[in-house]
Order: C-alpha cells, then structure tokens, then sequence
C-alpha cells in the first residue's frame, strides 16, 4: 500500500516532465552547447567559422537570453497544450534546507571524479600521462556522472524512462572516450610521459597539449551533443504518447 | 490491545478512504493542484471528485483557492499544514501495521 502511495506522490513530482516539452527543450540546449563547443575543437583557426563560434559562446548574455526564451517558450507550450488536458500543477518551492542538501549532494557527487583524478596523480608512475590522456578518460567520467543525475531523478520523479536515458548517456561517453584511443592519442616526448613534476611544461610539449586540451573539448562536445538527441528523442516520443492519449483539451464546467 | 492493533485503531478515517487518501498523496508532493489534474490522475467521476474534496476540505486537510484563468474558471487544491502532519501521522501508523516480521 505503501509502494502505491509513493507512486501517487511521484506523478505529481514527474508532472513537469509529462509532455516531453522540458526534454525536447533541454535536449535542443545540450545539442547547440554541443555543437558550438564540438565546432569550436574542429573548425579550422582563424576561420569564419571558428571566429563565429568563438563570438557565439563568449558573449554571456546571448546564452542567458537564450535560457530564458527556453523557459518562457516552455511555460507558453505548457500553458497553451498541456494544463488545458491534463490539468495544472504548481510545484513545491525548494526551501533553503533542501537546497544545501542538493547542493551537498552534488558537490559528493562531483567529488568523486575529482578524488580519482588525485589518486591517478599519487599512485600512477607518470603525473603527466594521466593529464595526456584527459581526452579518454574525461568523457567517460562526465557520462557516468551525467548517466547518475539522470537515474536519480528519474527514480525520485518516478520516471523509468530516465533508466534508460541515463544508460544512454554513460554508452555514449565511453565510446566516445575508447574513439578517443582508438584514434590515438596525442604524442608526447617520453621523457616527459616519465616526469612527475607539476611544474610548467618545456616548449616540446606545449603543441601536444593544446591538442589534448582541443580533442577533450571536441569529447565533452560529442558527449552533450549526444546526450542532447537522447533527451530530445525521449521528449518526442513521450509527446507523442502524450497527444494521443490527450487528444482534445478538456473544460471543466463553470 | 498490541502496539500494531493500536495503530490500526488509530488510523485516521478521513484519509482512510483510498480515493481521499490517493488525493491527499498526490498532493503532498506538490503545492498545489488543480480539479482537471486531480481528475484525470484519480480517474474519479467529477461529482465523487468533488464530494471527497469538500470532505478534506471539512476535515481542515485542504484549502481550495477559486481563480480564474482568462475567461475559464480555476479551482486550485492545497494541503494545509493540518492536511500535511495528517497525512504524515497516517503513514507512520500504516507502517508496523505490515510490518510481519514483529509477528
């Protein structure tokens, strides 16, 4: 009975998502984020392009404008298509406690990558081979992360698809990470994959490590790419199921 | 009378009744809501919809705020904080009702 209450209490956390507008939405964001920083890894320097994308992600308020349109052409949809047949929902305002929990949370969450990072330092022989390498590791790191977010708040919302999303998310930074060395990575004098030291890299590896900072931005690029389409599709597909279960608006009488 | 069976006289009747009691948990995870959503989630005809709210709202478990939106009327259904530390005490007594392994 209890398994039966909680499901009750979970359709009206999952409400925000029962059209497949916030997906649709939030996956049309990852993919432009996506596409400007994979185009900002491959178009070639001093090109129109690279100048273009360049200007495009470094001016602030063209991404902030950008997020509000996202949420007023959101409220605008919800307003027009979904509480006219399935009704309206004003979520809980989240209090400053539960705040600091979330936030807590994330930073645990956020920290593991991090401690991971510092173990490779202390226990691998070569400090520098695990910097060199970023372009594998990083993309599968921030798809596990990204794939945890997803089923965590699919499970609390009630939501099985984002099992699936999140399943999703993590594939694609792994293959994206294993292209990355299958592909090769970039190649580094030995001398310096052998040193430990943290102290400012010699000219001979300068060119290698703007090539291995550039493929990890053209990885983080893929991955929220990706992980973009993933949310757009499930957003389609649960508008579709959505329309054809609530085909006309419903009125209620006066 | 053991402690399960006094928490099963305990139980509160006004929640008690699975259409009110579907009511009060869908809301309890949302500020507020309106008839439709109520409506299509309890799969509830409108006038058996209606007479459990006012029976909540008897109670003190709900408030109903009455709006409109454009031209089109809007009723909006909250919990009170009553309705919340009800709904709350109910599952904790619901709890060791089940629980079998205290035999």
């Amino acid at each position: 009975m209890d398994g039966q209450i909680d499901t009750a209490m979970k359709r009206g956390r999952g409400y925000w998502f029962v059209d497949g507008f916030t997906e649709m939405i939030a996956g049309g964001l990852f993919i432009l984020l996506g596409g400007i920083l994979l185009l900002r890894g491959i178009a070639p320097q001093h090109s129109f392009l690279a100048q273009f994308v360049s200007v495009a992600s470094d001016i602030s308020i063209v991404k902030a404008i950008g997020i509000i349109a996202a949420i007023l052409v959101l409220w605008w949809l919800k307003n027009q298509f979904t509480y006219p047949r399935t009704g309206f929902v004003r979520e809980k305002w989240v209090t400053v406690t539960q705040m600091l929990t979330l936030i807590g949370k994330a930073i645990l969450i956020l920290i593991l990558p991090v401690l991971g990072l510092v173990a490779a330092f202390i226990f691998l022989p070569s400090v520098r081979g695990v910097l060199f390498s970023m372009p594998v590791w990083f993309p599968a790191g921030l798809g596990l992360v990204l794939a945890v977010l997803c089923v965590l708040s699919g499970e609390w919302m009630g939501l099985r698809r984002f099992r699936l999303m999140g399943a999703l998310i993590l594939l694609a930074g792994i293959v994206v990470g294993v292209w990355q060395l299958v592909i090769g990575l970039p190649n580094f004098p030995v001398e310096a994959l052998q040193s430990n030291s943290l102290a400012a890299l010699p000219e001979v590896v300068r060119a290698p490590m703007a090539e291995t900072i550039n493929r990890t931005f053209i990885s983080i690029g893929l991955l929220t790419l990706v992980s973009g389409i993933v949310f757009a599709v499930s957003g389609v597909v649960t508008f579709l199921r959505y329309r054809k279960e609530n085909p006309v608006p419903y009125r209620e009488e006066a | 009378m053991t402690g399960s069976l006094h928490n099963l006289s305990d139980l509160d009747r006004v929640i008690h009744e699975p259409a009110r009691l579907l009511l009060i948990a869908l809301l309890s995870s949302v500020e507020s809501a309106d008839f439709l959503f109520l409506l299509k989630e309890s799969r509830l005809t409108k006038g058996n919809l209606s007479v459990h709210l006012s029976r909540l709202e008897e109670a003190g478990y709900l408030r109903v705020d009455k709006t409109f939106r454009g031209k089109i009327p809007h009723t909006e259904y909250r919990l009170t904080p009553q309705g919340k530390s009800a709904f709350d005490q109910y599952r904790k007594n619901l709890g060791p009702i089940f629980d079998t392994k205290k035999g």
